[in-house]
């Protein structure tokens, strides 16, 4: 009975500790790293090529096959406004799942599996930039900033007219 | 609780189906096909709707569905005239009932008196018939004999009886009983103790009615060797005196028991009869006692008047049953014996909970199924299967045709040399996979007749809102579309048939000022064309009014001022977003939407739209729509670096471009000349803002047809092949991308985008218009 009730001790406090943090993917463009909760990734694979698209945006890649079925991409850098990545087989491609629908993010690299205080996360500085509008918010790691990533926002405005 | 609701939902299934039925009948008896299958066929059908609504406890719904049914009795007995006023009263009825399934299934309520001026006028009918044929008594046993069955009854075992008025009213018409003297024979099944009922009540009940004698026969009563303890060998013989005893009164003290044992009921009238009867019950506790099947007595057959009910009879017992011989003596005597013939029937009245197993077997449960019962393992059979498992097999099917193709593809020529053996087995794949994917699709294959039968009733209502005269014909509903494209036609098919009864058809002084018919024509047909499926709503009223709408548009700012639009460029401009040609906001279509919404549902399924006016005519909207949303077969082309699908269903021709007779126009762009025809030239490369390499002379036209036979040439780098694609969508994960009707994976594992021939043709327009 007594190891039981310890276990239930330990089980609460992973419990409030997990209520409290949140655990992110980083992965980096250039010198900057941004993160987007853990739960939201679906797989990280390499780049392998997309089939454009036409009348889309130049941050749409294009579309790839997962399984059977048909997932767009989009390039975060280029989505940054800092031209599209020239990618190579080091690049990656994190799939993640925005509502209902299935997306991949063309990224540098996949850095880190970081665990942050949701204490920790600050607003993004108001402003024009394009980061207010594609960021959630802003956490320290390891003296290091992390953007968090507004997927929602991303994947809008995609199409030429849209 | 889910149990439940997987019964409701089976429930509701079948009411879409029986009102389906409804309005095929309805369309035939309209047509003049009044005969008595037609007749049988909607009286089941309200009788299942009435029998299920019962059991989930749906009063309103089974209130109206009573009423209407016993309209359709008096209908069928003959005693009210099939005329055209009954007919368009029951057509009303038709939308009245599935009103009610519709506010049943979606909970919403209907205002409380909704029906009940119709319903008056069933009563008023049925009243006035009536009274003419008092002596009738040919009709009753159906009544009777009907209720046996409906899981409505089951629910009348409980004791509370909340439902009992509206089912009396139906249980116990008003058997018109010369002289109050019966003789009941009652004889309790084991089952009947078992539910531990007692006799010695019900006799009590009996005997409040009147004078009552009862006599038990014990001869069936064995020797003790042979005495089986819960065997039941006692029955009872009771007389019954007193005046004005229906027999459903005696029966209704029975109620209970109902199923458990064997009531037969006698009126004993003059002395002839009496004899007779009692004859017919010695020779009905001879043939018990040997054949419990034959328990029912020749006499009893005859009691069953009505044809149906002697083919049911014969259909259920032995041939031997019925001696002619016999038959001709008890002549005199009706004796009636339900309970016999629901047994042999029908499984035993079922406890409350399979009541609903009940529901969804009217066919095996309704008796009057029964003329039909020889044919019936003969007829198509059928299964309802979830939408999802044959979504699962087509989806893998579809794999089954990637992998297939794939491996086609990797065999080169080299492999092809060497291995034959490995290129006929890949043959024989092909073959077989081809043979099982149409196999699937056809699975999902349903007659347009589902979609197509919902419509006259909306003709109907649009001609009453409107006051105008309009007719409804369907042609080729018997066509075949895969069921997810069935679903998405409703909504554009009601959208259509609105507009061409508000815009389209006149109101009749219009009509006959202008030298036409009164009644305005609406009509539907639907035909397969190659790989598509043609749905075309046509009509003879005004036409597009284009000056108007070409002025709207401008209005709107959908085409520029020194734009000078094609008359057919004009009629399509009532599907641009936005618009709508209706004088003022009316009830019928202006709900917010107009036929830019039609033009997104198709395009959502993979079809396209056109519309061609003949002003003062009519009007014709064309739906092209595919056959099935899975596979397609089609050519591959190369534009740039990547392949792209075109669906040969619109291919006419390829041709290589130097060979090609291309001519300039004053815009800068070029046309294609075939066959003394100029077709508009799309460059895909162009188009897709895609870099090319290849050298104008070395690449292909391909030409296309769109809608209306109007045809666009695509100009692409190369050909790569043709072969069977399966469909996917692009707005699943993203969406919808101007020229692109969806993707498809390649053998090769990349994915290839589907050119939307329509689209990119529309696109341009709009381009030039914009």
């Amino acid at each position: 009975m007594e190891a039981l009730s310890l276990k239930d001790d330990l089980g609460d406090k992973t419990a409030m500790a997990a209520h409290n943090s949140l655990q992110l993917i980083a992965f980096s463009i250039g010198e900057q790293t941004y993160g987007v909760e853990i739960t939201t990734v679906r797989e990280i694979r390499a780049w392998n090529g997309a089939t454009p698209l036409p009348n889309t945006r130049e941050f749409v890649r294009g579309v790839i096959n997962l399984r059977g079925t048909i997932v767009p991409i989009f390039d975060l850098r280029a989505r940054f406004g800092d031209g599209q990545t020239s990618p190579t087989k080091n690049h990656v491609v994190v799939v993640m799942s925005v509502g209902e629908k299935w997306v991949g993010i063309l990224v540098d690299a996949v850095s880190d599996i970081l665990t942050v205080s949701r204490d920790d996360i600050h607003n993004v500085p108001e402003g024009n930039s394009i980061d207010t509008e594609l960021l959630n918010g802003i956490v320290t790691h390891d003296s290091r900033m992390v953007g968090l990533i507004d997927l929602h926002a991303v994947v809008s405005g995609a199409r030429m007219d849209g | 609780m889910s149990d439940l609701d997987d019964f409701k939902a089976t429930y509701f299934d079948e009411c879409s189906e029986l009102l389906t039925e409804l309005e095929e009948q309805f369309a035939a008896i309209e047509a003049g096909e009044r005969d008595a299958d037609r007749l049988n066929a909607v009286f089941r059908a309200i009788h299942s709707i009435k029998g299920g609504a019962g059991a989930f406890g749906f009063s309103a719904l089974v209130g109206f569905a009573h009423a209407y049914e016993t309209l359709l009795d008096y209908v069928r007995d003959g005693r009210i005239e099939m005329s055209d006023d009954v007919v368009a009263l029951c057509i009303r009825a038709n939308d009245i009932v599935a009103d009610h399934v519709n506010a049943a299934q979606t909970g919403e309520a209907l205002p409380g008196d909704y029906g009940q001026e119709e319903k008056a006028r069933f009563d008023a009918l049925a009243r006035g018939e009536k009274a003419d044929d008092e002596d009738d008594l040919s009709g009753e046993p159906m009544d009777e004999f009907d209720i046996e069955f409906t899981p409505v009854r089951v629910d009348l075992d409980a004791p509370a009886a909340g439902e009992a008025p509206v089912e009396d009213a139906f249980d116990t018409p008003p058997l018109q009983a010369e002289a109050g003297h019966w003789e009941v024979r009652f004889t309790p099944h084991r089952a009947l103790y078992a539910r531990a009922n007692d006799p010695l009540l019900l006799f009590r009940e009996l005997g409040a009615l009147g004078e009552m004698d009862v006599r038990p026969i014990l001869r069936d009563i064995p020797a003790l060797s042979d005495f089986e303890p819960f065997a039941v060998y006692c029955s009872w013989e009771i007389t019954l005196v007193a005046p004005g005893l229906s027999e459903a009164a005696i029966r209704e003290v029975f109620e209970f028991v109902d199923g458990d044992c064997e009531i037969v009921v006698t009126q004993l009238g003059d002395e002839a009869a009496l004899g007779a009867a009692s004859a017919s019950l010695s020779a009905a506790i001879e043939t018990a006692v040997t054949a419990p099947v034959v328990q029912l007595g020749a006499a009893d057959l005859l009691a069953l008047a009505d044809d149906e009910m002697e083919d049911l009879a014969d259909a259920a017992f032995a041939p031997e049953a019925a001696k002619p011989a016999e038959a001709d003596e008890f002549e005199e005597a009706p004796v009636l014996s339900f309970a016999a013939i629901a047994e042999s029937i029908a499984p035993p009245p079922a406890p409350v909970k399979s009541a609903p197993a009940a529901v969804s077997k009217p066919a095996v449960a309704a008796p009057n199924e029964g003329d039909e019962g020889h044919g019936r393992s003969v007829g198509v059979q059928s299964i309802r299967v979830d939408l999802d498992k044959v979504d699962r097999v087509v989806n893998m099917v579809g794999e089954l045709v990637i992998t297939q193709s794939m491996l086609t593809q990797q065999m080169d020529e080299t492999l092809r040399a060497r291995y034959t053996e490995l290129v006929r087995g890949l043959e024989v794949l092909a073959q077989t996979t081809r043979g099982l994917q149409d196999s699937v699709m056809a699975i999902r294959a349903q007659p347009v007749k589902s979609v197509f039968s919902r419509m006259p009733r909306l003709v109907r209502e649009l001609a009453t809102k409107t006051g105008k005269k309009i007719k409804l014909e369907t042609v080729g509903e018997n066509t075949e579309i895969d069921k997810t494209i069935i679903e998405q036609l409703s909504d554009p098919l009601t959208h259509m048939i609105r507009n061409s009864a508000d815009h389209g058809i006149e109101t009749p002084d219009k009509r006959t000022a202008r030298g036409k018919a009164e009644t305005g024509v609406i009509k539907i047909s639907a035909e397969q064309a190659g790989g598509n499926i043609l749905i075309v709503v046509e009509d003879d009223g005004a036409g597009i009014n284009r000056e108007r709408v070409l002025q709207l548009a401008r209005d709107k700012g959908i085409v520029a001022p020194e734009l000078q639009p094609t008359d057919e460029q004009i009629d399509q401009l009532i599907f641009a977003p936005g618009f709508s040609t209706a004088e003022a906001v009316s009830d019928i279509s202006g709900r917010g939407v107009g036929m830019d919404v039609v033009l997104s549902n198709i395009k959502k399924i993979g079809g396209s739209v056109h519309v061609r006016s003949w002003p003062g005519k009519g009007t014709r909207m064309t739906l092209r729509l595919p056959l099935t949303l899975a596979v397609l077969d089609v050519m591959l082309v190369k534009v740039g670096v990547s392949p792209y699908v075109v669906p040969l269903s619109s291919i006419v021709e390829t041709i290589q471009c130097s060979r090609a007779s291309f001519e300039r126009v004053p815009s800068g762009g070029k046309v294609l000349q075939v066959r003394g025809e100029y077709v508009q030239v799309i460059d895909l490369a162009q188009r897709f803002e895609l870099t090319t390499t290849v050298e104008e002379d070395n690449r292909f036209v391909v030409l296309c047809e769109a809608e209306g036979s109007a045809k666009v040439a695509l100009i692409a780098d190369d050909i790569i092949g043709q072969q069977q694609v399966v469909i996917k969508s692009l707005e699943e994960n993203f969406e919808r991308v101007e020229g692109i009707a969806g993707g498809t994976i390649l053998g090769d594992g990349n994915v290839a985008l589907i050119v939307d021939v329509q689209g990119l043709r529309t696109s341009i327009v709009h381009r030039n218009a914009a």
